[in-house]
């Protein structure tokens, strides 16, 4: 497909269970940037079955426009089908610009659309924008985060990119428009997949948090001692409704599960602060956090690395320095709920 | 089984150094790499076949040099290696790199295709899954466990979501991606090294697998690259020590407020 005709900015959701995920929000908000920058439409697309009731929470956002795509084969999410499907209506409706998260199933679906269609697809980009020839550029790490690089999609229509969850805050617009809603049931496919979600298991703790939604991220290294000492680390987390994650070791220790190793062979995270205990700060460690705002390092040796990146570094003893700062957050939190009594 | 492995030949990114005078990415003396991921599917691709029986095919695209990478997964047992290398197949995007190795992969017959869920330079995860859309067959991405049942022509997987995992079944062919949850890489004996320098090494051109110069490497990309750049080195901030904790608290407060956290 190439540029002629094509416009419009799209954003495909992500829900889980009965909701959306922050990255939709996020999405959005980007989006709406991108869209208002080219002087086009914004219009959500959700995929799945049973979506009307996520509707509300999209119109504090604005778009100009909500697509719901339901229908028995969307039920489960097979991104074969998903990408089907999505292709079915990019055809159909030729937008410019289509953003996705770059989560497990958002980068799932992009991939097999852009092959299908042959398009360009920039991968797990930090942000978006237009620039002074009016081009819908994509800024992305790589080498770890050693390189940012900007991409142009100069031909193919749509361009297509995956935005790296938690990089761009999810803003609710203050002037709102009633979107109009678009309800649409799957195009038949020739295709048929033989494929099924057999079960979804849920093992990162349920007050392990959502690594790429939480704005605070408490790291653990083999700093902690042992798998016991998470609990200190749990009742801090609780406190600053923070999601916990992990070093290589932490996870290899079997202390944390695969999902929640933060890394080079884990998962990269942009929180607004960032937590390091006992974490000496490998290079392989670190091109997982590059993206955070705030690092706040805990460790004893005063020559770990992680001091080099971190905006407040203490050297100690996590046991000497976590307790006072608990009892601190309690405090407050006691404060909090006594002036909401009164 | 046959069974295809796609890998790739990467910088060592633990070993890259930036500059500080110029605040460049320093790639000279950094030695390259199979993709540990890669490492990951070549291991569970040689478990299968220990368990099914079968064969192993490795894959690469990329410079000549690339062919190491190769060397390395013939020493872990691989049956048989495939370099595509060509000046056409340079700068490739993830799109036109997927188009090389579907053109390639056409030529080989496979029960199913491993790669690793992503390289470390690129950081995509998206070769595997649009290579898997153009060879037409499913794909499990960032399975954690695998089980193949060669009598019902099926894939069993765990695959990695982000609050745990789901299990997902589908029929032969398909493409897994594997992520360093799936197993701990054999590592060579020497002897092992040694002996893989010796087996062959099949090299494809673009001319051997068909494939047009505006389909692949540069001319076949849909996205080009403005610029590249090192992005800003965080300033260190400020160290202190356990000593007083109640100025320790009172610090981590602010930023907490400061970010609006709290």
């Amino acid at each position: 497909m190439n540029s002629e005709n094509s416009t419009g900015v799209w954003v495909v959701g992500e829900q889980r269970g009965d909701q959306l995920k922050s990255v939709t929000f996020e999405l959005i908000t980007a989006g709406r940037k991108v869209a208002d920058a080219l002087k086009q439409e914004l219009t959500v697309v959700l995929i799945g079955h049973d979506l009307e009731h996520l509707t509300g929470a999209l119109e504090e956002y604005s778009p100009d426009k909500i697509v719901l795509v339901e229908g028995e084969e969307t039920k489960a999410f097979i991104p074969e089908i998903y990408a089907d499907v999505l292709g079915s209506l990019v055809l159909d409706k030729r937008p410019a610009v289509i953003l996705f998260g770059a989560t497990y199933s958002g980068r799932d679906i992009a991939s097999r659309l852009a092959a299908k269609l042959g398009l360009g697809l920039a991968a797990d980009c930090t942000d978006l924008l237009v620039d002074d020839k009016g081009r819908f550029v994509q800024v992305r790490p790589a080498f770890g985060g050693n390189l940012m690089a900007t991409i142009y999609q100069p031909s193919a229509r749509p361009q297509l990119a995956t935005l790296r969850p938690g990089m761009i805050k999810g803003a609710k617009s203050l002037a709102k428009k009633t979107p109009m809603i678009e309800r649409i049931k799957p195009k038949p496919q020739t295709r048929t997949w033989s494929k099924a979600v057999l079960k979804t298991v849920r093992e990162v703790a349920e007050e392990s948090g959502n690594l790429d939604e939480a704005d605070i991220v408490i790291g653990v290294g083999r700093g902690l001692g042992s798998k016991e000492n998470l609990r200190l680390v749990n009742q801090l987390a609780s406190l600053l409704h923070a999601a916990i994650g992990g070093s290589r070791g932490v996870v290899d220790a079997g202390w944390l599960p695969h999902n929640q190793q933060i890394g080079l062979t884990g998962r990269a995270i942009s929180p607004k602060i960032y937590f390091a205990l006992g974490i000496s700060g490998a290079i392989q460690h670190l091109v997982g956090v590059r993206t955070a705002k705030q690092i706040i390092a805990i460790n004893k040796d005063p020559e770990a690395p992680i001091f080099k990146v971190a905006t407040f570094g203490i050297v100690g003893d996590l046991f000497t320095a976590l307790p006072p700062l608990i009892k601190e957050l309690e405090a407050r939190n006691s404060a909090a709920s006594a002036d909401t009594r009164s | 089984m046959r069974i295809v492995v796609c890998v790739k030949q990467v910088p060592d990114v633990a070993e890259l150094r930036i500059d500080e005078v110029t605040h460049s990415l320093v790639r000279a003396g950094v030695p390259s790499i199979l993709n540990p991921f890669d490492e990951f599917a070549v291991e569970e691709a040689l478990k299968i076949r220990e368990k099914n029986g079968g064969t192993v095919t490795v894959i690469t695209m990329g410079p000549p040099q690339a062919k190491e990478a190769l060397v390395r997964c013939l020493a872990m047992g691989a049956d048989r290696a495939i370099l595509l290398t060509d000046s056409a197949f340079a700068a490739a995007d993830t799109y036109a790199s997927a188009k090389t190795l579907a053109l390639a992969l056409r030529k080989l017959e496979f029960d199913f295709v491993i790669c690793g869920m992503k390289a470390i330079d690129g950081e995509t995860c998206q070769v595997g899954p649009e290579l898997a859309e153009l060879l037409g067959i499913p794909h499990i991405s960032y399975i954690k466990r695998v089980e193949i049942d060669s009598a019902a022509n099926t894939a069993l997987a765990e695959r990695l979501t982000e609050e745990g995992y789901e299990q997902v079944r589908s029929t032969l062919p398909c493409l897994l991606t594997a992520t360093k949850a799936l197993n701990v890489p054999r590592i060579p004996t020497l002897i092992q090294q040694l002996a893989a320098k010796q087996k062959p090494i099949e090299t494809w051109s673009a001319a051997s697998i068909g494939a047009e110069r505006k389909d692949v490497g540069l001319t076949g990309s849909r996205t080009q690259v403005l610029k590249v750049y090192t992005p800003e080195l965080k300033s260190q901030g400020i160290t202190v020590t356990t000593d007083d904790m109640s100025k320790v608290v009172a610090q981590v407060m602010k930023l907490l407020e400061k970010e609006g956290t709290v």
